[in-house]
């Protein structure tokens, strides 16, 4: 079972990996053979990314996102799923250029950490863990994508004028995913909130985890208002979902490893 | 003054004040917080009373924070609810969308497609303004931002009055004993188990509550992650720990009592001779000779405890070890060692229920307010005989998918006829 978990695993990082050269190559010289063979290549992968994350989640006997690995592993797949429905319901192909990468580099990350499936500790046995998890899983998905959409806005904006209706679909499509993403977070710390409150009796204790989420929180409402303006520019938009997203991956990442060390070593 | 008014309910002030509470957040993140004085002094030598004439050490709870915090509400309702509330009485904003210039000018068959689409695909309604038709669509959309910001002003309040209003109680109570709460309250444990049968770990304590007026809960398992709830009181299995047991006999009238023990203890009759209880190990292991190492820490139950006493008899104290079962006679007494007592450590909190209630409900409309902003906003389209125009108060997604659909039907400045 092992083994096949890893060829799952290692699989479709590789196939994440040619995709995401296969796409970068296609789409800078223009060959649509290339990049339909990226996305074929890429969907192989994907699809190797989930019967994963579904074994991991027969064998462990609950859902995947328990630790590190996991919820990373799950991250990487949201990008990818999203990015496959943005294809194939907006015709959004565009953003696989920088899509793609994201999604091998975040599943690379997952791979860097510990594998093994451990137990559930007793904290995390709730009926809130899988909506609190899943959706910040899939809200940093939607973040990483819209922060992929805003770099290929800004690519984009070199060689058309800024009226362009391409421009303004990567502009729209950035602040559709920014929206679903929004709400999302805002599910998870509402859930977690709640979930706190059972668990610690608290609905809010201003821990580095929560903080952090909240931060990003309120970027991303920053950049909702921003975009309510009168003469907002799509190139001020496009930085900021660019932006945002170290924000959203040292909520992810940085919080877990760098902040506990500030506490230990001060 | 009026200066002032406009920037108070601005947008922009609502922006600054966001950016300002999420700088004190990183700031909040970075530095610990609620630690002793000595702490700062230590880790951040030169600047440690700049955190604390800042209160960078409790920035959360600092003046300029709730300051902050108050603001933001003052904003949200100026700016927002007030906004909403004009947006309530507003009754001609279809009729204004009527209004509107054509912004795309079109085909006679582009107009066809697009009231064809409007009504069949998109299934809105048409209202005829004027010279033109207003096709719309779940018009109670427009409420959607109303009840975001309204949710989000109630949390900030609730949220508040649910985290400063609550007493909490930390206390450990023995299986078959209650804790008495100030009020009068009575919360007995039952019996607490940290493994279930089958045998995995579960920290979980029985318990029953009675209240003052004598109300009285039936018996509830509580378990980490599911507390129980009964009156204004809320009872959650925050830790647990294992006491000794020893049961003394009076060997000359025979009385006998137990007593568990979590903390160093003196058993005695005449306050000389008796028994000292120092600490009850989780186990130990043997080596071949017969020496015994003591294990300090286990997570879980005692699988081989062993109590370490001294007996003291006429001034002398001899330390000594002891296993479950055994009997030990000194000072006129004797000590039957019995097997420990698992009890749990409760956290119980006094909340007044409504505020935990209507928390939930702001989350709930926050949740719900999002949803019906981004997914279900009105459609307000515009359609005369030469061409189209969106309204309302987010257009761009319709714009956009209008102007897909009807690319190849739209007319160029220079092909627009004249009248
Ligand atoms: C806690 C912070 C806040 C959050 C999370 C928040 C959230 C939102 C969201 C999600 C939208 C909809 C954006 C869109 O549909 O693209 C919005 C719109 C808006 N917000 Fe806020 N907001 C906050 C604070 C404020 C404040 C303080 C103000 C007041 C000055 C404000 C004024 C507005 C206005 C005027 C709109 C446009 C409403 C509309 O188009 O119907 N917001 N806000």
């Amino acid at each position: 079972m092992n083994t096949l978990m890893n060829v799952l695993f290692f699989g479709a990082i590789v196939l994440y990996f040619i995709g995401a050269v296969l796409q970068f190559v296609g789409s800078s010289f223009k060959k649509p053979g290339l990049t339909k063979a990226a996305w074929i290549v890429f969907l192989a992968g994907f699809a190797a990314h989930t019967v994963y994350l579904i074994v991991r989640g027969v064998v462990a006997h609950r859902l995947p996102l328990a630790n590190q690995f996991e919820f990373a592993t799950a991250f990487a797949w949201g990008v990818a799923l999203i990015m496959i429905i943005l294809n194939a319901r907006f015709h959004a192909d565009w953003i696989a250029v920088a899509a793609m990468p994201a999604a091998f580099l975040i599943l690379s990350y997952a791979a860097l950490q510990p594998r093994e499936i451990t137990e559930l500790m007793p904290a995390l046995k709730s009926a809130w863990f899988g909506f609190h998890i899943g959706s910040a899983a899939i809200s940093y998905s939607c973040f990483i994508l819209a922060g992929a959409a805003g770099l290929r806005w800004l690519l984009l904006a070199r060689r058309e004028s800024p009226d362009s209706r391409k421009l303004h679909q990567m502009d729209y499509m950035a602040y559709r995913l920014i929206a679903v993403g929004f709400l999302l977070l805002t599910v998870t710390i509402l859930t977690g909130a709640i979930w706190a409150e059972q668990a610690w009796s608290a609905f809010w204790t201003w821990d580095p985890k929560e903080v952090w989420a909240l931060i990003t929180w309120i970027i991303y409402a920053v950049y909702l208002h921003l975009r309510l303006r009168q003469k907002r520019s799509g190139k001020v938009m496009a930085w900021f979902a660019i932006i945002a997203v170290p924000v959203v991956l040292f909520t992810f990442v940085g919080v877990n490893t760098l902040m506990p060390g500030l506490h230990s070593y001060g | 003054m009026k200066k002032l008014w406009n920037f108070l309910r601005s947008m922009r002030f609502g922006v600054i004040l966001l950016l300002l509470i999420a700088l004190c957040s990183v700031a909040g993140s970075i530095i610990p917080q609620q630690r002793e004085v000595a702490y700062y002094a230590e880790n951040y030598t030169q600047f440690h009373p700049t955190i604390l004439a800042l209160q960078l050490d409790n920035i959360f709870e600092s003046w300029y924070f709730i300051v902050l915090l108050a603001l933001l509400c003052l904003n949200l309702t100026l700016c927002s609810i007030l906004r909403g509330i004009s947006l309530m009485k507003d009754h001609r904003f279809v009729q204004r969308a009527g209004l509107l210039p054509d912004a795309k000018k079109l085909t006679p068959s582009g107009v066809e497609k697009l009231r064809a689409h409007l009504t069949e695909d998109l299934h809105c309604k048409p209202v005829q303004t004027g010279e033109s038709t207003v096709y719309t669509k779940r018009l109670f959309g427009r409420y959607g931002t109303f009840l975001t910001h309204l949710a989000i002003l109630l949390t900030v309040i609730f949220g508040a009055l649910a985290l400063y209003l609550p007493t909490l109680t930390d206390d450990t109570c023995m299986p078959g004993e209650s804790i008495r709460m100030a009020d009068g309250t009575d919360i007995h444990v039952d019996s607490f188990r940290i493994e279930n049968d089958a045998g995995d770990l579960d920290f979980s304590s029985e318990i029953t509550v009675t209240l003052p007026d004598g109300r009285k809960s039936d018996l509830q398992r509580i378990r980490v992650n599911y507390p129980m709830h009964f009156g204004p009181y809320k009872i959650y299995q925050q830790t647990y720990g294992t006491a000794g047991s020893i049961t003394a006999t009076n060997l000359e009238t025979g009385v006998a009592e137990d007593f568990p023990l979590t903390e160093s203890v003196f058993l005695t009759l005449d306050g000389v001779s008796g028994l000292w209880y120092d600490t009850l190990y989780p186990g130990y292991v043997q080596d071949d000779d017969g020496n015994i190492t003591l294990i300090n820490n286990v997570v879980g139950s005692y699988e081989d405890p062993i109590y370490q006493v001294q007996m003291a008899e006429n001034g002398e104290y001899i330390s000594m070890l002891a296993f479950p079962g055994d009997d030990l006679e000194v000072g006129g007494m004797r000590f039957h060692f019995n097997d420990p007592i698992d009890y749990p450590g409760l956290r119980i909190k006094h909340t007044p229920t409504v505020v935990n209630a209507l928390l939930l409900a702001a989350f709930l409309l926050m949740t719900l307010g999002l949803y019906i902003t981004f997914f279900l906003q009105p459609v307000l389209v515009k359609v005369d005989d030469e061409g189209y125009a969106v309204g309302g108060p987010k257009p761009e997604g319709m714009r956009l998918s209008l102007e897909a659909l009807l690319e190849s039907d739209e007319l160029t400045p220079k092909e627009v006829p004249h009248k």
